[in-house]
């Protein structure tokens, strides 16, 4: 499996464990053992630079902080154009960027909520998107 | 306290689509006026800092070494410099940092850029792939998108309009209609940039700066050699520089950047002034959305009425602080490489006198604002006579 509508990067023993997560509808993150700071999307190492993270899980639920219509989309996206990319703040004051599906003009606004749940956009292919709660 | 590195001399090429040159005849165009300018031969030149943003777009690995060659600075050293959209300005740093440690005492800066080339949607890709790859470009996200996620929520926090947005596209293209180096020269009106087609929603092809080719140079000298050279130098006496998260949904705020912030603290902090001693800048315009978070985070305004400004006409020239009377990205246009070192050319100018039509009358301080990427590279720097 690949991380994405899109990628660039190859998928590292990081990613290949946040698409995991996913495939059992748990959005993971890691947390730094030294200092407390947490990462959503997850990192291998902390900004304190230590190496000893472990494994948690965050509740799916998550309030949009902005968003964009992106209608003049970049080569390797222009088959899904247009589509709505926001950021949504979850549990603990972190946030994410994802796609937004299920919504119209009329209810896409900055602070909607919405679940975070794992979307397929090809046969291999796993991304989360956000949708209304 | 170090010594107060100048500018002797200024060059400029058209920007434009410029399928006549490549990225070293570009480069010659600039570098010619800025020697003659400084009434100097390219071998009075010790070393030269290179800004070039992207090797795709140049269509050549180490771009910099063949304008180096090209322009005819032979085995003297050169420094290549990059930092995404605030090349030009991070090359005037270097440059302003490698006169101060007494490495040379006259130093070309070029900042050039070719980026017409390849289509609308592979530069869109190409300048995707400069957002987050692991984490952002997943997702489709492009440069318009991420300055469209800034002004949603500005527009919600601050109840900042379509047409304040707009407003700040028609002032740039009043002013590159009379810029003979600008890309587009000419004119628009609020009612056909507010209606312009959607890029990434609130922002549409008017808010959106342009994909130029082009190229700019300075000759900067010591404090020293600056006044053997000319009797007119204009000098950097203040410079900040800030960073920010990679990750834009890290970030506390959507509203701003925090980097400018930063960076616009330590330019006056050095250069002992505020600003409001601003006559005159420069800001990074890549997005209608950017120019107006710009009066905010460098102080022109208090944070959310940088829409007002523009509507107030406050940075038309007459108004509190003159913003972008080249024409800025938008109407100038924005060869990556090439947009820091233009801003300096103009303001060079400005605080000569020699703004022609342009001219902000008894100009003494001027600022300039470059924006790499969504802040991770800002800075500022002050110019004064």
């Amino acid at each position: 499996m690949k991380f994405g509508y899109t990628s660039w990067l190859p998928e590292t023993e990081l990613v290949n464990k946040f698409i995991e997560g996913l495939g059992n509808s748990k959005l993971l993150g890691t947390q730094c053992r030294k200092c407390g700071g947490k990462y959503l999307p997850p990192r291998a190492h902390c900004k304190c630079g230590s190496t000893d993270l472990e494994w948690f899980a965050i509740p799916n639920r998550g309030k949009v902080r902005s968003y964009t219509v992106v209608s003049f989309a970049p080569e390797s996206m222009s088959r899904y154009a247009p589509y709505i990319v926001g950021i949504a703040e979850v549990e603990g004051g972190m946030s994410l960027m994802g796609q937004l599906t299920g919504v119209t003009p009329s209810t896409l606004k900055v602070g909607l909520l919405v679940q975070i749940v794992a979307h397929q956009p090809d046969t291999d292919r796993i991304v989360y998107k956000f949708k209304p709660a | 306290m170090p010594s107060k590195a100048g500018i002797v001399g200024i060059g400029h090429s058209k920007f434009g689509k410029r399928t006549d040159a490549t990225i070293r005849e570009l480069a010659h165009e600039a570098v010619r006026p800025a020697l003659e300018d400084a009434g100097l031969a390219v071998g009075d030149m010790d070393a030269s800092v290179i800004g070039i943003a992207g090797e795709e777009f140049a269509m050549q690995g180490a771009p910099a070494a063949v304008v180096h060659d090209y322009v005819g600075m032979g085995s003297k050293p050169t420094y290549r410099v990059e930092a995404a959209c605030a090349t030009g300005s991070a090359a005037i740093r270097t440059a302003w940092s490698l006169i101060n440690a007494g490495l040379h005492d006259v130093v070309l800066v070029v900042g050039a850029e070719t980026m017409t080339r390849v289509s609308s949607a592979r530069a869109t890709e190409l300048m995707a792939r400069a957002g987050d790859t692991r984490w952002e470009y997943p997702f489709g996200i492009t440069f318009p998108g991420f300055y469209a996620l800034m002004a949603t929520a500005h527009m919600n926090e601050f109840g900042t309009t379509r047409e304040q947005l707009s407003m700040v596209s028609v002032k740039n293209h009043k002013y590159g209609a009379m810029n003979p180096y600008a890309h587009l020269q000419k004119e628009v009106s609020l009612e056909e940039t507010v209606k312009s087609i959607v890029i990434s929603h609130p922002l549409n092809l008017y808010d959106c700066c342009l994909i130029s080719d082009g190229a700019a140079a300075v000759v900067m000298a010591s404090e020293e050699k600056a006044r053997q050279i000319t009797d007119t130098p204009v000098w950097i006496t203040g410079l900040g520089a800030a960073s920010d998260s990679m990750l834009i949904a890290e970030r506390p705020t959507l509203t701003g950047l925090t980097g400018t912030k930063i960076a616009a603290k330590g330019a006056y902090a050095m250069a002992g002034i505020g600003p409001s001693d601003v006559d005159v800048a420069e800001v990074h315009d890549c997005f209608t959305i950017a120019e107006i978070m710009a009066y905010e985070d460098l102080g022109f305004c208090e944070k959310g009425k940088g829409g007002r400004f523009i509507e107030e006409k406050q940075s038309y020239i007459g108004g509190k602080v003159p913003v972008n009377i080249d024409g800025g990205l938008k109407s100038k246009g924005h060869p990556l490489g090439a947009t820091g070192v233009s801003m300096a050319v103009e303001l060079v100018k400005q605080l000569r006198g020699e703004g022609g039509n342009r001219q902000v009358s008894g100009a003494e301080i001027a600022l300039s604002h470059n924006v790499g990427e969504t802040g991770q590279f800002v800075f500022v720097h002050i110019y004064s006579r």
